[in-house]
């Protein structure tokens, strides 16, 4: 086991950050850890890696326990923040070789492994360059290089992709493929449901505090599969078509989103004419049947949309 | 790791000319001044010239702005996401912090020998026991850059020590009669000779300059104090903002 995490729990002053969060990660996993904005999901990552003291639970990593202080636990992980934290008057090699003599590397080894990790982050050619002359994505991956220079077994992603283009997103995700191929074992936060379907082989779905699904891509949706999702886009959002549709027998699940209501519905009933029933008198823009994906497992889960709380 | 801190100060040119030439100008300017509008400089001069003791003076007032630079870089490290990044890694906390001052005060010093040599070439200063005068200068660079570290870990925020050195900046120089004569009371004279530890700096100079070795002790002595003081509060603050 590379990673337990048990029932940790973590306050800031009157906020529960963490409350009963437990994870488990297998070598050679590549996790998604899923959920919106304030889930916790940076708080569990700085826990792991020792930066805060946790209040209750243990954390256990390579089977050492987590107490802050373990230099060999920091060692083994490499860290990639959600922000980009990088000298950006210095060179992207300079960068490299820096972050990597913290981990005592010498010159040599860190000489060696500079092409191999510009290899991974695709930055051949560009290393020389002063940072702030580089564009957001390769910012961003030479953020994800620096957490890879000392080939930690353990590397650990908060949010890697955020605010870069479609192309350096998806040379991104190539490269985790080509990590975890490597046999890394990798952690993966994201907003981006694709991104975490695309690369995780098993998800964590986290909200307020603490996990609330866990399992890969298959068994999350086979959780709501028995269901169908109808979409209904109106001129006009209102709670009170939505009691009304709630109040419908068969109908699970109501969620709306502005002016579109998701509603959950066991799969073979006959149940379209009632719910349009339901919107009588409503003038609608748009109605759509679809299967439930990941996306719809963590709506059905939290009631929210991550997307939104991203923008929010 | 501290050869890297020192490429990273190097890459701010515009802010080490600025700690050079501007007290060269400075100088200059009150030199100029001086000697043409016949009043005298508030400093102690004793037998030597007015450039020396302005350039003297200048050079400690510039090492306090030195240090601002320094704790700007530190606050990069410790008060931004860089934090976890940082800390993130087996790296001792105490010795990236320490790199960072020690780069600091390497270039710092730097800057100070550089304002004395130009003032000779230039301006026509000479600096008698000038090994012994740079090691004073030395100690004001660690003690200056001690401070600002000192401030901006027990404020936690560069903009409050920033404003803070600011004004010790301001204040401290004018204390030792850089800008202009102060009164002639006891009060005034202890400040210019003893009061702060740029006059602690200013007079071991002077008393080093003049062959005055007991003046150079009695100042020397404070100033040595003081840095001791400031390592173990620093100590202490790093623990606060390291994991």
């Amino acid at each position: 086991m590379v990673l337990q995490v048990h029932e940790v729990m973590k306050r800031f002053n009157a906020t529960l950050a963490l409350d009963g969060c437990s994870l488990e990660v297998e070598q050679g996993e590549v996790i998604g850890l899923l959920g919106p904005n304030g889930a916790g999901k940076t708080t569990c990552i700085r826990c792991i890696i020792g930066l805060i003291p946790i209040d209750e639970g243990t954390i256990t990593v390579f089977g050492m326990h987590q107490d802050g202080r373990n230099k060999e636990i920091r060692r083994k992980i490499g860290y990639v923040t959600q922000e980009i934290t990088l000298y950006e008057d210095m060179s992207g090699k300079d960068n490299l070789a820096f972050f990597a003599s913290l981990y005592g590397m010498g010159k040599d080894e860190i000489g060696a492994r500079i092409p191999e990790v510009a290899a991974i982050i695709g930055l051949e050619g560009r290393l020389t360059d002063k940072v702030k002359h580089y564009s957001g994505g390769m910012k961003r991956r030479l953020n994800i290089g620096c957490a890879l220079m000392h080939s930690p077994p353990l590397i650990i992603m908060d949010e890697p992709t955020v605010g870069i283009d479609p192309q350096s997103r998806s040379f991104i995700l190539r490269s985790v493929k080509e990590l975890a191929k490597r046999g890394s074992t990798i952690i993966y936060t994201s907003h981006y449901i694709e991104e975490v379907e695309a690369v995780a082989s098993r998800i964590y779905i986290m909200d307020s505090g603490h996990i609330i699904a866990q399992g890969t891509l298959a068994q999350l949706v086979a959780r709501i599969q028995g269901d169908h999702i109808i979409e209904v886009e109106v001129r006009l959002g209102s709670e009170e078509v939505k009691s009304r549709l709630l109040s419908l027998p068969d109908v699970k699940e109501v969620v709306l989103e502005g002016n579109r209501y998701r509603i959950a519905v066991p799969a073979g009933i006959p149940i379209l004419d009632k719910i349009l029933g339901a919107f009588a008198h409503v003038p609608l823009v748009s109605i759509n049947t679809k299967q439930p994906n990941l996306e719809d497992v963590f709506l059905t889960l939290t009631g929210k949309q991550l997307r939104d709380e991203v923008k929010s | 790791m501290i050869g890297f801190h020192l490429k990273r100060a190097s890459h701010d040119l515009i802010g080490q000319v600025i700690l050079i030439l501007f007290p060269l100008v400075l100088i200059f300017f009150f030199d100029f001044l001086y000697r043409n509008i016949g009043i005298e400089t508030g400093m102690e001069i004793g037998s030597q010239n007015r450039a020396t003791v302005l350039a003297i003076g200048f050079a400690l007032t510039f090492q306090i702005y030195a240090s601002a630079m320094s704790f700007e870089t530190l606050s990069e490290d410790l008060f931004t996401p860089m934090h976890d990044r940082l800390f993130s890694t087996p790296a001792e906390g105490r010795s990236l912090v320490l790199s960072v001052l020690l780069s600091g005060t390497v270039v710092s010093f730097m800057q100070s020998c550089v304002v004395l040599v130009f003032s000779i070439l230039i301006l026509g200063a000479s600096f008698p026991y000038f090994p012994l005068v740079l090691a004073i200068i030395f100690l004001s660079v660690l003690f200056n850059q001690l401070l600002g570290t000192v401030l901006l870990l027990f404020c936690g925020s560069p903009k409050v020590a920033n404003i803070v050195t600011t004004v010790y900046g301001s204040v401290v120089p004018m204390l030792v009669g850089l800008y202009f004569p102060l009164p002639k009371s006891a009060v005034f004279r202890f400040f210019r000779l003893y009061g702060t530890p740029m006059s602690l700096a200013n007079t071991a100079s002077l008393g080093v300059m003049e062959g005055n070795w007991l003046q150079a002790i009695i100042t020397l002595g404070p100033l040595f104090g003081l840095s001791v003081v400031l390592f173990v509060l620093l100590k202490g603050l790093v623990r606060r903002v390291v994991v």
